[in-house]
């Protein structure tokens, strides 16, 4: 068991499993650029694509029970190799999750916040998530339905008002991009929301439902992607290819939401959910890399390492990209190649190892 | 600056105390590597001095010297 005792069951990990995908939702612009109107099909093809990916953790994580990812590599690789291995993952982990403090930064500072230091912004966001991740996956478990229902709400409601100005031939001509860029875009989808979600190898083992986390960890990914799948639709249909100029598609089909001019400048909502999610989505980050480490070091609760992780993690997010525009370069090339074998390769590959080592039961019966 | 020192010095105080109290020597020491890494990186934001991107260091690696990347569009 690991360095917390908390316990979540199927529908909770469900739940957030699809909250952690939502809280992406402003992230499909990293693609749209490239994609630009066909990015639906990206999407589409992104979850096709990494679905057996994540079944494959989901493997894991029923092969053995209460472990997470640092114990598990540790028993498949030896003490060594498998050490490098988790330092590879919390490498992957801490840095995604100041991309994600840096998110909320750019969020608050280019569209709802603009004369607020940037640097206060994160901080008091970090601080938040902090005392969230302090309160256990426990905590953050029972909570994550509310999470998914507001996102949803907001998400359904905003296409619902913008079906007036919604142009359903902005999706023509289909198949028209190079196959080099649907490539990237589908190879961006696959990291970005559906391959991050290696981090619940780390949340996994806290499940009591003895049926396994697959089943709960595919609906899950389904309500995820199917959000997404509405986003890029609505923007698409509002803007068309006017959508990969704004720096937020997200934000600017919102803003044309004008009901007999009452309800207007709905933008805000947004914001809210945005806020929400990627606050769940970094808890979650957080929550993995502070039990990673703390069980790479061999400590008994993560719980003292969650204030000086966050305290580094804020300098990396205000630090590690010089602009919007560097975050999108590097994420769209060097981000997604370096995190590519955490996803694609070493799960599977572990899970092979496992079954024809027989663990974990030679780990037990060498145990007894 | 004030921010940063107030900011760690609620750190130390929210942890230390119990970690001491509980003899928990291990998670002390890892506690303490990381809080002065966190000071460290804390103080150079604040005094200017730049720090070093990782992810600009895998780009060197991953783009510039491996050659794996995208074509640019």
């Amino acid at each position: 068991m690991g360095t917390d005792k908390g316990k979540i069951n199927g529908r909770q990990l469900l739940f957030m499993f699809a909250g952690f995908i939502q809280g992406s939702a402003l992230l499909i612009d990293f693609t749209v650029g490239i994609t630009e109107h066909q990015t639906w099909m990206v999407i589409l093809a992104g979850l096709i694509v990494t679905i057996p990916f994540i079944l494959s953790y989901a493997a894991l994580a029923k092969r053995f029970p209460g472990n997470d990812l640092v114990r598990i590599n540790d028993m498949v690789y030896g003490r060594f190799i498998g050490k490098a291995l988790s330092l590879y993952y919390i490498f992957f982990l801490s840095m995604t999750l100041s991309f994600n403090i840096l998110d909320v930064g750019e969020l608050y500072v280019n569209f709802l916040m603009p004369d607020t230091p940037f640097f206060f912004l994160l901080s008091v966001f970090a601080a938040v998530i902090a005392y969230a991740v302090y309160k256990g996956i426990e905590a953050l478990a029972k909570v994550s339905h509310l999470f998914v229902a507001t996102s949803l709400f907001v998400i359904i409601t905003t296409s619902v008002l913008l079906a007036d100005q919604m142009d359903f031939s902005r999706f023509l001509p289909l198949f028209e991009l190079p196959f080099i860029k649907l490539l990237q875009g589908i190879h961006i989808m696959s990291i970005i929301p559906f391959g991050e979600t290696i981090a619940f190898l780390m949340i996994m083992e806290h499940m009591n439902d003895t049926k396994g986390p697959a089943r709960y960890s595919f609906f899950g990914v389904l309500v995820g992607a199917a959000s997404l799948l509405i986003v890029s639709v609505r923007n698409t249909a509002v803007l068309g290819r006017t959508q990969t100029i704004w720096t937020s598609p997200s934000f600017q089909s919102i803003r044309l939401i004008d009901i007999g001019t009452v309800l207007t400048r709905m933008d805000f909502l947004i914001g809210i959910a945005q806020t929400m999610l990627i606050f769940f989505k970094c808890s979650i980050f957080l929550y993995a890399l502070t039990t990673a480490l703390s069980q790479l070091f061999g400590l008994k609760s993560y719980k003292p390492l969650v204030l000086p992780v966050v305290g580094i993690e804020v300098i990396i997010a205000a630090t590690v990209f010089q602009s919007p525009v560097d975050h999108a370069e590097i994420t769209q090339n060097a981000g997604i190649i370096y995190s590519a074998p955490l996803i694609y390769l070493f799960p599977p590959l572990t899970l092979l190892i496992a079954k024809i080592r027989g663990l974990p039961k030679t780990e037990r019966s060498r145990g007894k | 600056m004030i921010f940063l020192l107030m900011a760690y010095a609620l750190i130390f105080l929210v942890n230390v105390p119990g970690l001491v109290k509980r003899k928990e020597r291990k998670e002390l020491v890892v506690f303490f590597i990381l809080y002065i890494i966190g000071f460290v990186l804390g103080l150079m934001y604040a005094l200017d001095i730049p720090i070093p991107s990782p992810m600009k260091g895998l780009q060197y690696l991953i783009s510039d010297k491996l050659g794996l990347k995208y074509p640019q569009h």
